[in-house]
């Protein structure tokens, strides 16, 4: 529009601009080539090959067919939903207390804000690597401290019972997560004018009301886009919990996106067995519409709220 | 901040007392993995192999780091993490200020659907299946042989935040600066050097902290990478590695000071940047 605009000596040098404009965005338009649309190309090449990296067959539906019955991965995505569903329960609450907390006038709120936000700068890899020792049944500190309190009699098998094995997952999961979500929500509240604030405490209301009847109503814009990315970033965690139990113990703990690497990749860290790429790749595409669902789902249901409230 | 501390009545710093020890409870729980890897690196293994719930070494091991570092090859695990996100920080910068700059200055066919694809695949997530063809390429490429795969891979695959955040605050910087130096007789790429990269500073800190924490915490992909390249290592699938091949009785100590490797460089640049940190984050996310 601008160049347009310009008169018409200087054509030749928005060319020349436009040349170089073209050069400058060349390394970033190359790199989401390479990085992003050929991989997602790729993906729908080999939906009905058998391919295990070096020979490609092609076996037409049998893929579907396989997908239909495969109770592991219908399985995984159930285990999906339910680590979503955990892991929603206790972090948004718990981040947004938090925030609600971290915004009154009390001594230190930027060192606890520092301290609830440090474990989102360490890898999930590490920190599922901290949590197996933490959680180990004979040696790890949470069964001895558990134990030396009195509070359970025999060591507790985080990882190794289908039983807790969830329980453990998400514990992770909140501790690497909530103050990311508090973070946001903090954002949020900073919005919300300090006069609303004063008003609400001339009227006599108490901390409670104030949070029930001013806080929540004007951070409901916030809390839906926190739910919106807290909800997708559920559907896309592995790589902890790849770490910490493998998707064991029997696949109790086995989310949709670590079953599809340990199809595409060979399982386990030292390939064990080997990759079925055409049949992972064509999990993924199905993975990637159910977290396309139930992105959409939930815009769906968060506008009808809206209307009701 | 303001701090109209009003005169609170008995009871109200009652409640405040209280609410005051729930936060510290807490903060106690969530550094407690970080204090219990990094003081148990410090004991020795028998200690670590029996447990209890002393979180303190009865005795100090500082050798275990040592062991680490020579006999585990942490040092090589390092210098790749190194290598890896100061790599990632420098290209990611470079690349994603200008291309922020072009985004938001420069106007030519098509620009706004090319823009519209990097923020559609910030979205769009196939999960680990992206990394196979691009293990394939490199392998026919004959690159992977080296840490550069790995680099441009996560370059790639972060570039769209950073890109978004520069067209942002491009945006907000007055197209005067601009006009002024054209008429100096700057070139489009001058300007961006000479007038647009000195007023990018607070956005090129965040950019350079989040990648470097992007490329230093990089998992599954270095992992896919170096599957058969141990010296390709970074810290993250280094210390990993050790622990599935070790088996159940392994040396708990090498792998605790392990941990700590990977953990304690990333936690001093957090403290020293926490609050740069956190407004990045946000910003990355909350406007995308």
């Amino acid at each position: 529009m601008q160049a347009k605009g310009m008169k018409k000596p200087m054509k030749k040098e928005d060319k020349r601009d436009r040349i170089s404009a073209m050069v400058m965005l060349s390394p970033v338009v190359i790199l989401l080539l390479v990085c992003s649309i050929y991989p997602f190309l790729w993906m729908f090449r080999y939906v009905c090959y058998d391919y295990n990296g070096f020979n490609a067959t092609f076996t037409g539906v049998r893929n579907f067919t396989r997908m239909i019955h495969d109770t592991t991965f219908w399985m995984s995505v159930g285990h999906t939903f339910e680590y979503a569903l955990y892991k929603l329960v206790f972090i948004i609450p718990l981040a947004l207390v938090c925030a609600v907390l971290l915004n009154q006038k009390i001594r230190g709120t930027s060192v606890f804000r520092a301290v609830y936000f440090m474990p989102t700068v360490i890898s999930s890899s590490i920190s599922g690597m901290i949590f197996t020792f933490i959680f180990a049944t004979q040696n790890g500190i949470l069964n001895g401290i558990l134990m030396a309190i009195g509070l359970v009699d025999a060591p507790v098998q985080w990882l190794t019972s289908t039983e807790h094995v969830m329980s453990a997952v998400t514990i992770l999961a909140v501790w690497g997560g909530f103050g990311n979500y508090m973070l946001y929500f903090i954002t949020g509240m900073n919005v919300i004018s300090e006069d609303v604030y004063e008003a609400a405490k001339i009227d006599g209301a108490n901390g409670v009301q104030t949070f029930f009847k001013i806080t929540l109503p004007m951070l409901s814009p916030i809390l839906k886009v926190v739910l919106m990315l807290a909800i997708t970033g559920a559907f896309k965690d592995y790589e902890a919990i790849m770490v910490l139990t493998q998707g064991g113990p029997g696949n109790r703990s086995m989310v949709m996106f670590l079953y599809i690497y340990n199809l595409i990749f060979g399982s386990g860290l030292t390939n064990m067995t080997q990759p079925q790429i055409g049949y992972g790749a064509l999990l993924s595409v199905v993975a990637a519409i159910i977290v396309g669902a139930v992105t959409i789902a939930y815009q769906r249901i968060a506008r009808k709220l809206d209307d009701v409230m | 901040m303001e701090k109209s501390r009003a005169v609170m009545s008995g009871k109200q710093k009652a409640v405040m007392t209280v609410i005051w020890l729930l936060m510290l409870f807490l903060a106690i729980i969530t550094v407690f993995p970080v204090i219990y890897i990094v003081l148990g690196s410090f004991k020795s293994n028998v200690e670590l192999l029996v447990g209890g719930s002393n979180i303190f070494p009865s005795e100090w091991h500082p050798e275990n780091y040592m062991q680490a570092w020579t006999g585990a090859k942490f040092a090589t695990y390092t210098w790749n993490s190194v290598m890896i996100s100061v790599c990632v920080m420098l290209i990611s910068l470079f690349i994603s200020t200008m291309a922020g700059y072009v985004f938001s200055r420069s106007h030519f066919p098509g620009k706004n659907l090319i823009y519209g694809v990097f923020i559609a695949f910030m979205f769009i997530n196939v999960g680990s299946v992206s990394i196979r063809p691009l293990f394939e390429l490199a392998t026919a490429l004959h690159l992977n042989e080296s840490l550069l795969p790995i680099i441009l891979i996560s370059v790639g695959t972060g570039q769209a935040t950073y890109i978004f955040l520069s067209r942002g605050f491009v945006d907000s910087v007055p197209r005067e600066l601009d006009e002024a130096a054209k008429i100096d007789g700057c070139t489009f790429f001058q300007t961006f050097i000479r007038i647009i990269l000195p007023v990018l500073k607070p956005v090129m800190g965040t950019i350079a902290l989040l990648s470097f924490r992007q490329g230093w915490n990089e998992y599954i992909m270095p992992l896919v990478f170096t599957m058969s390249r141990d010296n390709l290592r970074p810290l993250t699938v280094g210390v990993n590695m050790l622990k599935a091949t070790g088996g159940g009785a392994a040396a708990w100590n090498v792998m605790f000071a392990g941990a700590s490797i990977a953990v304690i460089p990333m936690l001093i640049i957090y403290i020293i940047f926490n609050k740069n940190f956190m407004s990045g984050s946000t910003a990355g996310a909350v406007k995308g």
